[in-house]
């Protein structure tokens, strides 16, 4: 028994390990780069250079606190070509384009010479200030017309060739490159205040053409295996490092990027709902359920059996986002039946926080009816069918023929012998309730506004909100795993037929 | 009666004993119902006639190519004008002959006259050929109503049922093949049946390393850019990827005999039931709807990634079935009769194993299906993973929780959902009592 315990616990390990694999290859994946939506979150103020002045020391300093300046994962497959350096670029989308650029050329020297030239020449043409260019290439102007003019003529050009520039990073397509370069050609060839940048872009021409001529494709069709140690991304993620990220192992899931409050305080605030509200439900369930699947199983092949049997069919094939837009339209609807209030869990203008907990649960009964029952009916359906299957299997087994053998009622043959043993696959499902309070009620809380979990889920999928959809994700695998842990064991426990040598 | 045993087959048997469900044999025909439905949707709900004759061209509209363009001329040759198909209002053009679809509206087309949520019953409006707004005429009535930008709702439900078949099917034929194949090398060989040299074990691991490597890691920009294009060369590139995968492993397999060194040579057992159901335990310890609603929402939305993601997540409960089943057959006298015979492991495993596990599988697969359109509504009615411009149940359900006293938005999709899960899991049941009496209840 022990034994058994220890074993299926030491089983539990490795997969909660590749849980978490996996919700972090997702949250890797995720689309978009972090570091632009937590900046863009924090939505400071001012015009567009002080801002981007001051972000980008800021956005330096988020991607480290985020650990994005580190290698993804302990050990990386990848080919000769490139570099165990490559994931210090911090633009990730140059980090892909570089990537692509490197898979393409295969010599990673030259890919990297060709980026970093292409910095420099962006770095220097940033410096371009059109009225001090003004200045100097055309001291005699006075008319504030054609000064005005020259300006606007100036700042284009500018503009112009950052754009260019700044394309030219996420490009890597030859001809697309080729046709950023001439363009930039064409510039500094016709604008003689642009000369001094020539010879940074003959040099990103010269790489350019490198890029063609020092090709060695043939690094890439041979696989190396890097090795990164406990510095990477992975690491810091699960295990934190120790100052200020503590690691999903001690509770730390990271900050939201819709308002950057810290995830588990986030989910905290919104569980306590969700937990209560489907405990009172599976509660619920059960108390219809057993008698029901008692009842028809003790009647079985009866006509009342197999009314029951239909109904308890149609009700389990009938989706709760219906049953539930349903009972909205029906009973809170000022054009039907206005019984309940159509959203929410209480009334904003008459609840007070300071409410001790039974008149805080008054005042919200009335918003919890219709959820509760939606939430109820479909694993009502699925209880009582499981439960009247159990009964059926029990009955026909030879204790009960014993029983009745010895002139036990017949009520007591059922309640006593019967029923507890007829409890035991019910347990199992009682183990789904831990993951459903984290994302089971996703649709119903969504359908009657219930700030809950669920809700959280649905708005942050909404907005994209990935280190929530990540943290989801890995609690509710963990849980459910902890819930056939629990059951496993608690079948171990109670049931004595059941030997796990 | 009387029945010899020669003339005795177990699919007559299963066929009589599922007859004898009066409702299981209704849903059969219903299902049916729904696919002619789905096979002929672009005919019964189409807002471009299905013959017409226009200043003396005759036409077929809805069967031809959405965007085809016909230069229109009069009976005297003069030219009048350019008919593009699908941006044209036929209902404007003066046409002297015309049958139009049952219902003459397609599923995206909007109404101008009868937005905001026109009721089934209520006053609709309509606009005749001569220009006038009048009373809408019977046959251009929305008869189940429209939505808030005037599409509609009839229309929608019959474009519907198209999807809804298409996501079972597509998602559990996925799921299927992943389930069966994996089931049945699970419990035909277990943990000690599938003998290997070390030499080729260990060649066999590298061959997936290197299979990964060249077929997937050095081919990934082609299989990014085949998505930008479309799904289908997506998928194309991906087959290619695959078939690559596979060649490197048998490569390397064929390699690995040219080493002859006895102490390589040892066999050992290769742990793939061990293999298959950590793996069936380790999808099933993520709530289903969870996962899918995860990864559609880091993916691009599209109704093919939803029908793959459901079936890749899906195969679980259709493996543990087969699996389950070869682990009985595998002792059976026939098939170690093929084994003794000397038919290879595939063949037998294939061959002459495979159909008669495959009676719980097909049940797995129907009640699979009720529960993928169940999903896939649900992610729909969510607006998770399916693009707004495809109509839906779910997303139809979705327009009218937005707007309450568009009842009809509620009813009518609600009930097309549950009806059609109802029916498969009616056929899935009524199909396992027919199939194994032992498991009825």
């Amino acid at each position: 028994m022990l034994k058994y315990v220890i074993k299926r616990i030491l089983t539990f390990i490795p997969m909660i390990i590749a849980i978490s694999l996996i919700a972090f290859i997702i949250s890797i994946n995720a689309p978009g780069d972090p570091v632009e939506r937590l900046t863009k979150s924090a939505g400071s103020e001012g015009t567009a250079d002080e801002q981007s002045g001051a972000s980008k020391k800021e956005k330096q300093e988020i991607r480290k606190k985020l650990g994005l300046d580190l290698p993804i994962f302990y050990i990386n497959i990848s080919n000769l070509s490139v570099s165990d350096t490559l994931y210090k670029i911090q633009d990730r989308s140059h980090k892909d384009n570089i990537k692509k650029l490197g898979h393409k050329c295969g010599n990673w020297n030259v890919v990297s010479e060709y980026y970093k030239s292409i910095l420099t020449f962006e770095r220097k043409s940033k410096k371009l200030i059109a009225e001090e260019i003004l200045i100097q290439m055309y001291p005699e102007i006075d008319s504030n017309q054609n000064r005005k003019k020259l300006l606007n003529d100036i700042n284009e050009t500018i503009n112009q060739i950052g754009f260019e520039v700044g394309s030219l990073c996420e490009t890597s397509e030859a001809n697309l490159i080729d046709l950023k370069l001439n363009k930039i050609q064409s510039f500094i060839d016709s604008k003689s205040y642009l000369t001094h940048l020539k010879t940074d872009f003959e040099k990103t021409k010269k790489l350019r053409g490198d890029l063609i001529s020092e090709a060695t494709k043939w690094k890439t069709y041979i696989p190396t295996i890097l090795w990164y140690g406990t510095k990477n991304q992975y690491h810091l993620w699960l295990f934190g490092n120790g100052k200020d990220r503590k690691g999903v192992i001690r509770g730390d899931f990271g900050i939201s990027y819709i308002d950057s409050q810290p995830i588990s305080s986030k989910i905290w605030d919104k569980i306590g709902i969700s937990f209560g509200l489907s405990i009172i439900s599976i509660l619920l369930a059960y108390l219809v359920s057993i008698p029901i699947g008692i009842y028809s199983a003790y009647k079985k092949d009866s006509k009342t059996d197999r009314i029951t049997s239909l109904v308890l069919f149609i009700l389990y094939s009938m989706p709760s986002f219906f049953v539930g837009t349903v009972l909205l339209l029906q009973f809170a609807n000022p054009d039907n039946l206005s019984w309940f209030p159509v959203s929410g869990i209480q009334d904003p203008t008459i609840f007070d926080p300071e409410w001790g907990f039974f008149k805080k649960l008054s005042h919200r009964i009335p918003y919890l009816i219709l959820p509760i029952i939606t939430y109820t009916y479909g694993s009502f359906a699925f209880l009582s069918r499981i439960m009247r299957i159990g009964m059926i299997d029990i009955v026909s087994q030879d204790y009960i023929r014993t029983a009745r053998a010895k002139g036990l009622g017949e009520k007591k043959v059922i309640l006593k012998h019967a029923l507890r043993n007829s409890l035991l696959p019910i347990i199992t499902v009682f183990a789904a309730i831990f993951p459903m309070a984290i994302g089971g009620s996703i649709i119903i809380e969504m359908i009657f506004s219930i700030p809950g979990m669920g809700l959280e889920i649905f708005t942050s999928i909404l907005n994209k909100d990935y280190p929530m959809i990540v943290t989801v994700f890995t609690l509710s695998g963990f849980l459910t795993m902890l819930g056939y842990l629990i059951a496993d064991i608690l079948y171990a426990v109670v049931d004595p037929r059941i030997s796990y040598k | 009666m009387d029945k010899t045993n020669e003339n005795f087959s177990f699919k007559k048997y299963a066929w009589n004993q599922f007859k004898k469900n009066k409702i299981a044999l209704i849903s059969l025909y219903l299902l049916l119902f729904l696919v002619i439905i789905a096979l002929f949707a672009p005919y019964i709900a189409n807002d471009r006639p299905l013959y017409c004759e226009y200043e003396g061209n005759t036409m077929y509209p809805a069967f031809a190519d959405e965007t085809r363009k016909d230069s229109i001329f009069d009976e005297n040759g003069e030219f009048i004008q350019i008919l593009q198909y699908d941006i044209t209002d036929w209902r404007q053009l003066n046409l002297s002959k015309v049958i139009w679809a049952p219902i003459p509206y397609s599923p995206n087309s909007m109404d101008r006259y009868n937005r905001d949520y026109a009721a089934p019953g209520g006053k609709q409006r309509y606009k005749s050929p001569g220009g006038e707004i009048l009373d809408i005429p019977n046959r251009f009535r929305h008869k189940l109503g429209t939505d808030g930008i005037g599409r509609d709702l009839a229309s929608g439900l019959i474009h519907g049922t198209k999807i809804s078949l298409m996501v079972g099917l597509v998602s559990m034929g996925i799921a299927a093949l992943i389930g069966i194949i994996l089931g049945a090398l699970a419990g035909f060989f277990g943990d000690n049946k599938l003998k290997m040299t070390r030499i080729k074990y260990y060649f066999t691991i590298i061959g997936v390393v290197l299979g990964i490597f060249y077929g997937f890691g050095f081919r990934k920009y082609e299989i990014s850019n085949g998505f930008n294009d479309g799904f289908a060369s997506g998928m194309w590139e991906i087959l290619i990827s695959f078939v690559l995968f596979l060649i490197i492993i048998i490569l390397l397999r064929l390699i690995s005999r040219i080493f002859g060194i006895s102490s390589f040579n040892k066999e050992i057992f290769v742990p793939i039931d061990t293999f298959v159901s950590r793996g069936i335990e380790l999808l099933n310890s993520i709530p289903r709807l969870i996962l899918i609603i995860t990864i559609s929402a880091v993916v691009e939305p599209s109704i093919w990634i939803v029908m793959v993601i459901i079936g890749v997540t899906g195969w679980t409960r259709i493996a543990r079935f087969t699996r389950a089943e070869f682990l009985r057959i595998r002792s059976l006298e026939y098939v170690q009769a093929a084994q003794s015979l000397g038919f290879s492991s595939i063949r037998t495993i294939f061959k002459h194993a495979l159909p008669n596990a495959l009676a719980p599988v097909f049940v797995s697969i129907a009640f699979g299906i009720a529960s993928a359109i169940l999903i896939e509504s649900g992610l729909s009615f969510l607006g998770i993973g399916v693009p707004d411009d495809i109509v839906t149940w779910g997303n139809l359900l979705n327009l009218g929780r937005q707007n309450l006293e568009a009842w009809w938005l509620i009813l009518y999709p609600g009930l097309a959902i549950f009806f059609t899960i109802t029916i498969y899991n009616m056929i899935a049941e009524a199909s396992r009592d027919a199939l194994d009496p032992k498991l009825k209840s």
